[in-house]
C-alpha cells in the first residue's frame, strides 16, 4: 500500500486532501492506510456496481452558465429586449482548461459569424441534437444506466440517448450521427468513452463555438463520491482546431426525493420557427429559418 | 439496424414455432441472469411479427392458424415478397395473404416500397390480441367515439399546417407502446440494478423504467411517453405507465388510460411482451395483446427524424405552389 497519499492510484484521497488542510489531510491517508482491506481502503466513499465498476446509475445535470458559452465572458444582454432580464444572458467563468480555443482562421471567422447570430443559427434552437460534449451541460438532467456491456445515456433535452458499447474498441460507427458513436472503457475508476462519426453541424454551446464531422471527443467520467462526477472531454479536430483541448466541468446528482427524468421533446416548440412560413395564410413575419442542415426556399420559383 | 438499401433480400420466413421448439427441446435452458440476479432481458429486440393486431374476421374465434394454412400463409408470403411491390407494415402483411390483395401504405405517392421492409418474423397466430377471445378491440363507448370525432374536427387540413400531419411525421413520436412491425421497429433493453431502459429506435426514445416503491409523478406532470414504474413478478418485467398527455396517441384512448406490460423472456432468442390497456372512457372493457420479440444481433441505430425531416417541408411546400398554380390558372 502506498504511504503516498497523492500517489496517481489513490484517487479518494486525493480528492479528499483538495479541500482540507495538510495535516488532516495525512491524519485522513492514515486513517484510509490502516482500514484492514485495502480494496475498501482505495474505493473511497464511491458506491460501486456488482461487478465492482463505479456506480454512475441514475439522475445528473451540470449547474451553472457553461451551455452558454464553454469560454470565460461577461454577463449581456439577450437578443429580444421585451424579455428584459429574463432573457438577459449570465457570466460565465469557463470550462476550456488550455486558454483561448485554438482555431484556424478561418474556422474562428466561423465561430465569429456564428456568435453574431446565434439565436436564428443555434441548432438547439431547432430542437436538434445537441451533440457531445455539449449534451452533457445543457441545462436539463440526463440519466445514466450502466450495464457491464452497455451505457446508455438518455438525455431530457430532445429525448438525445447515446449508447456506450463498453470494450468493444474495434466496433465502428455504422453511420454518422448527430451524438456520435461512443465506446467505452474503464481506466481503473475512470469511465473512458471515445466518441466518433459526429456530423458537423452541432455546436459546443450558445455562442457558436462548433467542430467539424472530425471531430473526437476523449471523454473521462471519474466518480468523486457518491453525488458527484468530475468530467472532462478531450477535444480533437484538425479541420477546425490547431491542437487538441480539453473541458472540464462537474456533474452533479439530481438529490430531489423525487428526482426522475421527465420530457423535453422540444420538436413541437420549434415548429413555428422551422415551419410556420409554409403554413396556408402564414402571417408575413414568419420566414424561412436560417442554419438548417438542409432547407426549402419559399416561394419555389415554377 | 435500419433496414438497408443494399440487401433485397426482405422476407427471411422466420418461424417462432420453431424457436419454442428449440426451447422447449432443450430442458436445461434457464432465463439468463444479471449481474444483479434479475432476470436478464437485455439485448436488441426485433418486433417483425407478420400477425396482424387485430384477428380478421375470417378466423372466427380461432387463434392459430392450421398447420396447413399455416404452410399456405408461407408460400403466399414468399410469392408477395418475390413480386417485389409496395412495403406492407403492420397489419398489412397477413391481410395481403389473406386477401390476395396489396394495400399500398401511401397510395397517393406510393412512397414505401418493398425495399424497406425488413425479415418478417412469421407466425401462426391470427391476432397479437389474445383477450377478449376473438382476438379484435372491443368495441368503443359513445365517450371515446365522441373524443376521436372531435379530434378529427379540430385537426387543422393535411396540408394546411404542420398540425395537420400525424405525430409521427412531425417526429414528436410513434407513440407508447409502439407495437407497429416494420421499419426501425428495434428495442434494446439494458439493465441496471434498479433501472430498466427500454429504447425504441424510431425517434430515439428511451423510457427509463424505475423498479423500486416510488409514486408515480405527479399527476399534472402529462407526458407523451407516459409516467412508468416497475417490478419483479417472478421472471417477468412488469411495468405500469399512466400520466398521458391529452395529445398523446393509441388508438383512439384517452389521457386516462392505464398500461400494464410484462416482458418475460421465454428462449434464448425470444421476448414475450404482453401489454393490457385499460381506458374505461374509450373501451368496454380492457384489452390485451402479446407480441414476440425476436433477438437481433445488429445494433441500434441513430433515428434522427427531425434532424432530417425534410419531407414535411417539403408537403408544405407543396400544398403552396399547388395553391398558387391553382389561383394562377
Amino acid at each position: 500500500m502506498s504511504k503516498d497519499p497523492a500517489a496517481a492510484s489513490w484517487p479518494a484521497s486525493l480528492n479528499i486532501s483538495r479541500g482540507v488542510g495538510l495535516l488532516q489531510a495525512a491524519a485522513l491517508s492514515l486513517a484510509i492506510t490502516m482500514l484492514p482491506f485495502n480494496a475498501q481502503a482505495q474505493s473511497g466513499d464511491i458506491p460501486r456496481t456488482a461487478d465492482g465498476k463505479p456506480d454512475m446509475n441514475g439522475l445528473w445535470q451540470a449547474l451553472g452558465s457553461t451551455h452558454w458559452n464553454i469560454e470565460p465572458g461577461a454577463a449581456k444582454a439577450g437578443p429580444d429586449f421585451r424579455m428584459g432580464a429574463n432573457g438577459a444572458i449570465p457570466a460565465t467563468l469557463g470550462v476550456v482548461q488550455d486558454g483561448p480555443l485554438p482555431y484556424t482562421p478561418e474556422a474562428l471567422a466561423t465561430r465569429d459569424r456564428n456568435a453574431d447570430d446565434w439565436a436564428a443559427l443555434d441548432p438547439v434552437g431547432k430542437c436538434y441534437m445537441p451533440g457531445v460534449p455539449r449534451a452533457n451541460y445543457m441545462p436539463f438532467p440526463f440519466q445514466i444506466v450502466q450495464s457491464p456491456e452497455h451505457t446508455v445515456m438518455a438525455y431530457e433535452f430532445a429525448s438525445a440517448m447515446r449508447i456506450v458499447y463498453m470494450d468493444q474498441p474495434d466496433f465502428d460507427g455504422p453511420v454518422p450521427a448527430w451524438m456520435g458513436h461512443s465506446r467505452g472503457h474503464w481506466e481503473g475508476d475512470t469511465l473512458v468513452i471515445r466518441v466518433t462519426d459526429f456530423m458537423p453541424y452541432t455546436w459546443f454551446d450558445h455562442v457558436g463555438n462548433h467542430h467539424s464531422d472530425q471531430l473526437e471527443v476523449i471523454e473521462r467520467y471519474t466518480l468523486e463520491n457518491p453525488n458527484l462526477i468530475r468530467y472532462e472531454a478531450e477535444i480533437r479536430d484538425p479541420e477546425t482546431f490547431t491542437r487538441p483541448w480539453t473541458l472540464r466541468l462537474p456533474l452533479y446528482r439530481r438529490m430531489e426525493e423525487n428526482a426522475q427524468l421527465l420530457e423535453f421533446k422540444c420538436v413541437e416548440f420549434a415548429e413555428e420557427l422551422i415551419y410556420g412560413y409554409l403554413n396556408k395564410n402564414a402571417p408575413a413575419d414568419r420566414v424561412p429559418p436560417r442554419g438548417m442542415p438542409f432547407t426549402i426556399q419559399e416561394p419555389v420559383t415554377q | 439496424m435500419k433496414t438497408s438499401f443494399h440487401k433485397p433480400a426482405l422476407l427471411a420466413l422466420l418461424c417462432t414455432g420453431s424457436f419454442y421448439a428449440t426451447a422447449q427441446d432443450s430442458d436445461d435452458w434457464q432465463v439468463p441472469r444479471t449481474i444483479n440476479g434479475h432476470p436478464d432481458l437485455q439485448g436488441v429486440w426485433a418486433n417483425n411479427s407478420s400477425t396482424p393486431l387485430e384477428r380478421p374476421e375470417v378466423f372466427g374465434d380461432r387463434p392459430e392458424l392450421t398447420a396447413e394454412e399455416f404452410a399456405d400463409l408461407r408460400a403466399q408470403a414468399a410469392e408477395i415478397e418475390a413480386s417485389g411491390g409496395d412495403a406492407l407494415f403492420g397489419d398489412g402483411f397477413l391481410n395481403a395473404v389473406i386477401t390476395g390483395e396489396v394495400q399500398s401504405y401511401d397510395p397517393a405517392t406510393g412512397n414505401y416500397d418493398a425495399a424497406w421492409m425488413v425479415d418478417r418474423n412469421l407466425e401462426n397466430r391470427t391476432s397479437l390480441v389474445v383477450d377478449p377471445p376473438n382476438g379484435r378491440i372491443p368495441p368503443m363507448t359513445e365517450e371515446g367515439r365522441a373524443r376521436m370525432q372531435e379530434r378529427a374536427a379540430n385537426r387543422p387540413g393535411a396540408t394546411d399546417s404542420y398540425l395537420g400531419r400525424p405525430l409521427q411525421e412531425r417526429c414528436i413520436t410513434w407513440g407508447m407502446p409502439y407495437i407497429m412491425a416494420g421499419y426501425n421497429s428495434y428495442y434494446q433493453i439494458v439493465q441496471s440494478e434498479d433501472t430498466v431502459a427500454i429504447i425504441q429506435e424510431m425517434i430515439h426514445d428511451v423510457r427509463i423504467v424505475p423498479i423500486n416503491d416510488k409514486p408515480h409523478a405527479d399527476e399534472r406532470i402529462e407526458l407523451w411517453h407516459g409516467d412508468s414504474r416497475g417490478w419483479w413478478d417472478g421472471d417477468t418485467l412488469v411495468v405500469q405507465t399512466r400520466n398521458f398527455s391529452d395529445q398523446s396517441q393509441f388508438r383512439g384512448a384517452g389521457a386516462n388510460r392505464l398500461f400494464t406490460e410484462r416482458y418475460t423472456r421465454t428462449a434464448e432468442d425470444v421476448l414475450e411482451y404482453q401489454f393490457t390497456v385499460e381506458d374505461p372512457s374509450t373501451w368496454e372493457r380492457p384489452w390485451t395483446a402479446v407480441i414476440n420479440y425476436t433477438a437481433s444481433e445488429d445494433p441500434i441505430y441513430e433515428y434522427a427524424c427531425h434532424e432530417g425531416n425534410y419531407a414535411l417541408m417539403g408537403i408544405l411546400s407543396g400544398a403552396r405552389a399547388a395553391e398558387r398554380n391553382t389561383q394562377s390558372n
